[in-house]
């Protein structure tokens, strides 16, 4: 048998009725209008951004053709050849390869320089000057606010073709976005060592490099570390506007239909970001582990 | 010979120092008294100029410090060490480097600053540590020290710069009562053996009485009283102090009531 | 003056050289090893940078002389200037085209990454083969880039702003599902065992123990999307799929570095604007707590 949980007297029922269901009327309604924005939203978008779904279904069938397309034949009986085949130009791409790589590396390294010169500037509680902290952090947004490939493009036109407009485009950007990351990282440093230290009568710089650089650094290395993983994603496509890598040769073979080429070369870059991932990764770990055991 | 006059400090609308006037004879041992919030710290930061003074002048010999900058205010800095509650020194880095951020002043920028030290530096800051039989520790990191260690280090850095003045804010606030005495007695034997001036925050009466040959009692940010530790009676101490009174006065120099002092509020510095 | 007295401890300490260097060795000692090694990394590090840079045709000729170029080029930007009214319409045109396809890949994306975070989150579906193979799958799609997906979709529908939306709402696919599937693997369990408790199937938990937790959470990340979506949205056109991005490396073609520089002030207020909204939203929603991003 169970209990039956007592009623209560209907007057105070249908008041507490009243209430809860006035709040979440309120609550409903609240839903519906946000509903109803959004809606809206979508249908502006949809009319601006030309979304046509008889079209897409219509052709929807291209999508896994296509990507029937640049799957290679691989027959199991000759599937060296086909390997072969396939990567015909291996040795070259990975050259290309290695020179995203080579694009990515030099533009975190630039970057991440210009960022650590930067930071202490425009971190409220180093920079001594109000308005250098204003100007070096609007320097920064404008950095990390424009994208890459627009700062790539102006370079590819003042620089000439090739992978010196990329370095510097991704440098730019790493700028922006360390410059601000490292920026925090130093406005929530311990402050009372850089008083220690200050009051010995070291210098700005000395202040910075003893009692600032040994609490930020290991964060440093690990924003670095992952901005460099984001840059080598950058790199990759650089070449889409003439700033070196291999996003070049990637997208001349999509616009010639060299099906076969698209996949290989896509299959480089996946696996290149994929083993950069996992060790960058790693490194952080090994990066924080050395942080908690000292 | 440090003066100051009629130095104020105001932090917005609150007043944290309050025109004091005060002479420090080179060598003495002056013990700086007074309720938390009372301006203590805040003086003894525009000595090194940690804080600037809204108003007034601090002159030391021919020197005026207040308007000192640049280079002339690091070595301003490096003649009048400073040692803090919090000991303030460099987790992450080693104890003899810690020790030897007192000879940055001294040393040349570009050397230091790829850690290059000289012998001599290194000499000195081994020396302090000796004076302060941690030694032994030069090699750990400074984080890893007990509170004691931590701030013998510091007294350690602040012997390193050979100053003429040491300004201790709080320094034994945060440690239990024998470490108290300890550093206590390293501060007195500074003061003895190299006659260097020793301006000490204290909020224990006992411990100021003990230690110091001149007192100065300060509330409200203004100096209500400066003289002989003997001339500072118990209603003296009572007006100084008001509620905290009892708690001051009633404890001896060894038992400070380490859970009591732990339980207090560190002095307030306004930013 | 008790000057000449405090100088008494550094002659004292200096006077003990011998003694000090006696009894501490190891820090008078210069540890060669260790300075040949930092000073062999630093060349390292410095080497692989300069060779670098060399590797890459770095040269002073061709900074100098492409500084100077974006100087002129600088020059040439002032007053940004769209030309004429009714270019300025066809450039405000095409920044609503960036962020619809902003708007509508984010959503998208979030939309179909939903069911599937469910999928690829551990404490929902406990199958290890299930996870590895959806995480992988995930990976795959996140690692191409979002310029990538727009030239293969321009090969499905075409050009223009309907294949930027499809690639914005591929490759945040990627990214939402691995997002989702993370924050419902944090989620806490107290809530669902409450509603296991009283007798809730799976879907029940799910939807009254997991949902109400989770929901607020994946809002924010969107948004945050949303944001950083906007801004890859501006260059997405530079491949032809849409939005301003395409006006913008055409008047860098042509060198019209007037129209250039009122399209980057353009899409600099745009992103502010984007992003000052969406933070709003983002607080309104979540407090003021960190988002993981």
């Amino acid at each position: 048998m169970s209990h039956v949980i007592a009623r209560l007297p209907e007057p105070r029922l249908r008041a507490l009725e009243d209430a809860y269901g006035a709040a979440v009327a309120a609550k409903r309604r609240q839903v519906l209008l946000g509903g109803l924005v959004l809606a809206a939203l979508v249908g502006l978008s949809a009319w601006a951004g030309e979304v046509d779904l008889a079209k897409f279904f219509a052709n929807l069938w291209r999508f896994p053709s296509y990507i029937g397309d640049i799957v290679p034949t691989l027959r199991l009986a000759h599937l060296g050849e086909d390997l072969a085949e396939w990567y015909w130009g291996l040795g070259y791409w990975l050259r290309l390869m290695g020179e995203t790589l080579l694009i990515a590396y030099l533009g975190t390294m630039l970057g991440g320089l210009c960022a650590i010169s930067l930071c202490f500037l425009a971190a409220a509680n180093l920079s001594r000057s109000a308005r250098v902290r204003w100007l070096v952090r609007r320097v920064l947004e404008f950095c990390r606010t424009v994208p890459e490939i627009v700062f790539a493009l102006i370079f590819v036109a003042a620089f000439g073709l090739g992978p010196v407009p990329g370095v510097l485009a991704i440098a730019i950007h790493t700028t922006g976005a360390l410059g601000k990351l490292f920026s925090e990282v130093v406005e929530n440093i311990d402050m009372k060592p850089v008083e220690g230290v200050s009051a010995t009568g070291a210098t700005w710089l000395e202040t910075v490099r003893f009692a600032v650089l040994p609490q930020v650094l290991s964060n440093f290395a690990s924003y670095g570390l992952l901005r460099f993983e984001i840059n080598v994603r950058g790199a990759a496509v650089m070449g889409f506007v003439g700033a070196g890598g291999i996003g070049q040769d990637l997208i001349e073979s999509i616009r010639k239909f060299y099906y076969s080429d698209v996949s290989a070369i896509l299959l480089i870059i996946i696996a290149t970001v994929m083993v950069i991932d996992l060790a960058t990764e790693r490194l952080r770990h090994a990066l924080i582990g050395m942080e908690r055991r000292s | 010979m440090l003066v100051l006059e009629g130095v104020s400090r105001r932090f917005g609308a609150k007043v944290a120092v309050d025109k004091v006037e005060l002479t420090v004879v080179p060598g003495s041992f002056v013990g700086v008294i007074g309720r938390s919030g009372a301006g203590k710290s805040t003086l003894l930061r525009m000595i090194n100029r940690l804080v600037d003074p809204s108003d007034g002048r601090i002159r030391c010999g021919d020197v005026d410090v207040t308007g000192l900058r640049g280079r002339e205010l690091r070595d301003w800095r490096a003649r009048c060490a400073m040692i803090f509650q919090q000991f303030n020194l460099v987790g992450r880095l080693d104890v003899l480097t810690n020790v030897l951020m007192g000879r940055l002043n001294a040393a040349p920028s570009a050397k230091s600053l790829v850690r290059l030290w000289g012998v001599e530096d290194k000499a000195i800051a081994l020396a302090a540590l000796e004076q302060f039989d941690i030694a032994g520790l030069a090699a750990q990191r400074a984080d890893s020290l007990s509170g004691g260690q931590q701030q013998r280090v510091a007294i350690a850095r602040a012997l390193a710069q050979s100053p003429e003045i040491i300004l201790a804010d709080e320094p034994i606030a945060s440690l239990d009562p024998r470490n108290t005495r300890i550093v206590m007695d390293a501060l007195q034997r500074i003061n003895r053996t190299y006659g260097i001036t020793v301006i000490c925050n204290l909020h224990s009466l006992e411990l100021a009485r003990g230690y110091c040959d001149r007192l100065v009692g300060m509330a409200a940010g203004r100096v209500v009283f400066d003289g002989l530790p003997e001339s500072l009676t118990d209603d003296v101490a009572r007006e100084l102090y008001g509620l905290e009174a009892a708690d001051v006065i009633g404890e001896g120099a060894t038992s400070p009531a380490a859970a009591g002092w732990g339980a207090r509020s560190p002095v307030a510095i306004p930013a | 003056m008790s000057a000449t007295r405090t100088q008494r401890f550094e002659a004292e300490a200096l006077a003990g050289l011998r003694g000090l260097a006696a009894r501490h060795p190891s820090i008078f000692r210069v540890n060669w090893p260790r300075r040949l090694l930092s000073v062999a990394i630093v060349a390292v590090l410095a080497g692989l940078f300069v060779s670098g840079f060399w590797a890459l045709g770095f040269s002073f000729a061709r900074i100098a002389g492409g500084l100077d170029k974006l100087v002129e080029f600088a020059g040439f930007m002032l007053p940004p200037s769209p030309g004429s009214y009714a270019t300025f319409l066809t450039y405000l045109m095409a920044l609503a085209q960036t962020l619809a396809i902003a708007f509508l890949g984010t959503l998208t994306a979030a939309i179909l990454a939903f069911p599937f975070g469910f999928l690829a989150a551990k404490n929902v579906i406990p199958n290890v083969f299930l996870h590895f193979s959806l995480r992988r799958g995930l990976d795959v799609v996140r690692g191409v880039d979002v310029l990538i997906w727009a030239l293969i979709w321009i090969n499905v529908v075409g050009l223009g702003p309907f294949a930027g939306i499809l690639a914005v709402a591929t490759s945040n696919f990627g990214e939402f599902g691995k997002l989702f599937s993370e924050a419902i693997e944090a989620m806490n369990k107290k809530a669902v065992e409450g509603v296991a408790s009283t007798g809730g199937g799976k879907l029940h938990q799910v939807r009254f123990g997991l949902l109400p937790q989770v929901f607020p959470v994946i809002v924010s990340q969107v948004l945050y999307y949303f944001e950083s979506n906007t801004r890859s949205a501006t260059i997405i056109g530079v491949v032809g799929a849409g939005g301003v991005g395409l006006h913008l490396y055409e008047q860098i073609r042509m060198l019209e570095w007037q129209h250039v520089s009122f399209l980057v002030l353009m899409i600099l207020l745009t992103v502010a604007v984007i992003d000052f909204v969406s933070g709003r939203l983002r607080f309104a929603i979540i407090g003021n707590a960190k988002i993981a991003a």
